[in-house]
């Protein structure tokens, strides 16, 4: 791992971001990042309960109209990993991926606020199957979705889609893993992006909340371990852990390349980073979090690791993602502030500090305004869960 | 006695002419010859008592100067064993003199010999053919046929092929090879051959269920085959040994008294046709191999059987082979997509009918609109077989799946349906011989009267809970399961 800054990071102020216990003072960006308000709702179950909280919580932010009306809205929603690799016999949408009932609830209410186009996103694992097929598998009732406004439709954004050519979104500043993307053009004709998505933890990142929601969109057909050498492949074949989380390969030649070839090959290092820098290049207008039924432990099931489904019964949504993540985290029982080798940061940058480096928005709870259900309230422990499953294991051992 | 479709055979390497064959081969040694002259002794028989085994393989012929040594030391062994009601088999293989070989075991009163290629029309004993899945005589007159390349199911030990562009783990198994039999040569019973793999520590146990499992939940028969530390070991009666092999006849005789499963038919929406030979024989295979990694309900239907086959209850047909069928064939897969059905054909397809269907794009199909259906033309001359695969699943949809099978990655399943009462049985091979860390669970459609699980790993069967979802179907949560486990489904 470097000890050193790359001129880059320097460049935009963010920190020295490895090996150092406490950060030092954070530079230029983390000053002018912006404070935004995050509203916190509870909400036990996906019932109808969903739709009334989530209407409430964006009129506590100022209301949709402003942000939405006439405006073609892209939702960013979570479908990581194996879709038939359950918790226990939990159902996807109660663990690990943004529940269709929040889905609906959201997509309803952007149509509500005048959105003209609603366009639902997601890279399922490794596939070209339609997001429709996909809800399918798991279920769901796709046309629940897309008859919850008016012009909703879905896009796979793992491939070039409906799209003719990728979109280069550039990174302000210069990046600091990559100058840009090239994404599925749903990324670039959209005018307001929301991030939709679940609260969870992260076996390699810490924590997975509406930032880290942002990296599932780059496309498997140029950062993924099947992609093509000189041009994206045709068709997304594997995931994304040889580009992004290890560099054991770079991302097919025609999109933006590694900005230094000396960087750090560990995930705790890149992820983060890369997290940052996309939610830069491709800006969340609005961030959603999904915490009404949730996992512990990772992102998806590990298998190997003490993991439980849980139902902390809060949604969170907030105008800036770092913002929104922060709190977030707090709900979770874990310090917004931490920072790599405080939990849930072992052995990981925090995405959010690096995301405050850029100049996204502020962690700092006391820096932003939290409307709605007070924060105290609604914390669920997610370490006090992954510790009680450990006493449990080591009792019966 | 005689050979029959119920035979269970069983590989019984003893011999001079084994020791020859074997003694060309790494790692051969004197202790491992000392092995095969023990089983030559009609003593060693015992451990077949009260097992399903009633028919041994022997090497016959093999064009080597011990073949005539081989046919006199095994008159013991073949005079003891069918007093005890077993049966022979003797392989007559590479440059075997066949007339001598076949004379040989005329007189030796062997049940069958098993041969590459044609059998010789004056054989005056019945002739097992015995070939590469490839190159199978399926029409061949024989009750039995026996498949000489088949793979040691479980994962692949290589660590570069442990996951496809599936994501889940890569699985040997010889499932698409006796589907493919199953439909090639219908009502005939199908042997499988293939033996323990090389390895420095001792194959445990369930290696071998799982042996037994995969070709026996399909409806054919391996040819068991032990390794040679086994063998070893269960001539000096060692106890882990004989308890291994209580097991794996146990595996065995769990099929025997669920026989009534090889009648039912394998189900799916989507039947693949192809002549399963030639040039077209890889195409077919791979396609049906990859179909249960993402968890594609197929069944197989034979190009020549096909004009008489009901399409009853599909979904889908796959004609997979570039030639393109003959026009009473072809009349009836466009009638079958002009009823609602889907279509899928090769590239070559000619003059494809009707206009196409520009709103729905995917990657590797066209889609023309057919009457009620559609007709989907791959738009690559070689496409890749994964992707075929994916395509056609994406095109046909998971909205109307029967069966979906959630936390078992290295797991395949299949779905079967009994002739007449509509009974259902979906079958479950654990390639990996580990459970996972959390039971299988499978959704189903249609909930049934009953579910319950059987298995050899369970004392009795366990009646499964219906979990109805609001969404419509039924989930149905089994526990842990390490090889091999079956859900009988009755209405």
């Amino acid at each position: 791992m470097k000890d050193e800054l790359t001129r880059r990071e320097m460049l935009l102020g963010a920190g020295a971001l490895l090996t150092l216990p406490v950060f030092p003072a954070w530079g230029r960006a983390a000053v002018t990042a912006p404070t935004a308000r995050v509203s916190v709702g509870r909400c036990m179950n996906y019932g109808p309960e969903v739709l009334p909280t989530l209407a409430t919580m964006f009129d506590q932010l100022g209301g949709l109209d402003r942000l939405v009306r006439g405006k073609t809205v892209a939702v960013k929603i979570n479908m990581i990993g194996v879709r038939s690799q359950r918790l226990g016999t939990a159902p996807m949408e109660e663990t690990f991926w943004t529940n269709p009932v929040v889905i609906g609830g959201v997509v309803h209410l952007l149509g509500k606020a005048g959105a003209r186009r609603i366009r639902v996103v997601e890279g399922p694992w490794s596939s070209a199957e339609t997001l429709e097929e996909v809800m399918y598998s798991m279920n769901w009732k796709p046309q629940d979705i897309l008859s919850a406004a008016d012009n909703v439709e879905f896009e796979n954004t793992n491939y070039l889609g409906r799209g003719k050519t990728y979109s280069r979104l550039m990174v302000p500043g210069g990046g600091l893993i990559y100058p840009g993307y090239d994404l599925n053009h749903s990324y670039a004709d959209c005018d307001v992006f929301v991030s939709l998505a679940k609260m969870k933890e992260h076996a390699a990142t810490g924590v997975t909340l509406s930032m880290k929601c942002v990296y599932g969109s780059t496309p498997i057909t140029i950062y993924g371990e099947g992609a093509g050498v000189d041009e994206p492949s045709i068709r997304p074949h594997g995931g994304r852990g040889g580009v992004f989380h290890f560099a054991r390969r770079m991302p097919s030649k025609s999109a933006p390349q590694q900005i230094d070839m000396s960087l750090p090959k560990d995930a705790g290092y890149r992820i983060p980073r890369i997290v940052a820098e996309l939610c830069t290049a491709r800006p969340v207008h609005l961030a959603i979090i999904d915490g009404v039924k949730s996992a512990t432990g990772a992102e998806t099931n590990y298998g190997s690791r003490p993991q439980a489904a849980v139902n902390p019964g809060v949604l969170i949504a907030g105008t800036n993602c770092v913002a929104t993540d922060a709190v977030a985290m707090a709900v979770m029982g874990y310090d917004p502030m931490a920072v790599r080798g405080t939990a849930p940061f072992a052995s990981s940058d925090s995405m959010l500090q690096l995301g405050e480096g850029l100049g996204i928005g502020m962690r700092d709870m006391s820096r932003n305004e939290v409307v709605g259900v007070p924060v105290s309230q609604v914390v669920f422990s997610y370490s006090a869960v992954r510790d009680k499953i450990l006493a449990a294991a080591a009792k019966k051992a | 006695m005689a050979l029959s479709t119920e035979s269970n055979p069983m590989r019984w390497p003893a011999g001079p002419l084994e020791i020859a064959l074997r003694e060309k081969t790494k790692g051969f040694t004197a202790e491992k010859a000392e092995v095969l002259r023990n089983w030559l002794d009609p003593a060693s028989l015992g451990i077949l008592q009260g097992t399903p085994v009633n028919c041994l393989v022997v090497s016959w012929a093999s064009g080597l100067a011990a073949d005539a040594d081989q046919q006199k030391a095994l008159k013991p062994l073949i005079e003891k064993g069918k007093q005890t009601g077993l049966s022979f088999v003797g392989v007559i293989e590479n440059d075997a003199n066949k007339a001598a070989a076949l004379a040989a075991a005329r007189s030796a009163g062997l049940s069958a010999v098993a041969m590459e290629g044609k059998a010789p029309a004056d054989a005056g004993i019945p002739v097992i053919p015995r070939d590469a899945a490839a190159q199978m005589s399926w029409g061949a007159d024989s009750r039995v046929l026996s498949i000489s390349d088949g793979i040691w199911p479980g994962i692949p030990q290589d660590v570069n092929q442990v996951g496809g562009p599936t994501n889940l783990p890569w699985v040997d198994s010889n499932g698409a090879v006796l589907q493919i039999a199953r439909a090639m040569a219908p009502g005939k019973g199908v042997w499988i051959e293939f033996d323990p793999p090389q390895q420095t520590t001792a194959l445990t146990a369930d290696a071998y269920m799982l042996g037994v499992a995969d070709p026996a939940s399909y409806g054919a028969r391996w040819v068991v085959s032990l390794d040679d530390g086994l063998r070893a070991d269960l001539s000096a009666k060692k106890q882990p040994a004989m308890d291994s092999w209580k097991k794996i006849a146990g595996m065995m005789a769990f099929f025997e008294e669920h026989k009534e499963a090889r009648t039912y038919e394998p189900m799916g929406p989507l039947a693949v046709i192809s002549n399963f030979a030639g040039d077209d024989w890889q195409r077919g295979e791979e396609a049906i191999n990859l179909l249960p990694r993402i968890r594609q309900l197929y069944q197989v239907i034979a190009r020549s059987r096909a004009e008489g086959a009901s399409f009853e209850g599909l979904q889908a047909i796959y004609y997979i082979d570039p030639e393109a069928p003959g026009a009473a064939l072809r009349e009836k897969l466009i009638a079958f997509a002009k009823g609602g059905g889907i279509l899928f054909v090769p590239s070559k397809w000619p003059n494809p009918e009707g206009p196409p269907a520009t709103a729905e794009a995917y990657l590797l199909f066209n889609l023309h609109t057919l009457g009620k259906g559609r007709l989907a033309v791959c738009k690559e001359e070689q496409p890749d077989t994964y992707d075929s695969v994916a395509d056609i699943q994406n095109i046909i949809s998971h909205r109307n799946d029967q069966i979906r099978l959630y936390n078992a990655p290295s797991m395949n399943f299949f779905y079967q349906a009994s002739p007449q009462a509509g009974n259902g049985m979906i079958q479950l091979l654990n390639y990996s011989r580990r459970p996972a860390s959390d039971g299988p669970l499978f959704y189903v459609k249609k909930q049934h009267r009953l579910a319950r699980l059987v298995s050899p790993e369970l004392a009795s069967a366990v009646e499964l809970q219906w979990n109805p979802q609001e969404a419509g179907g039924s989930e149905l949560p089994l526990p842990k399961i390490s090889v091999y486990g079956a859900v009988e489904l009755e209405n």
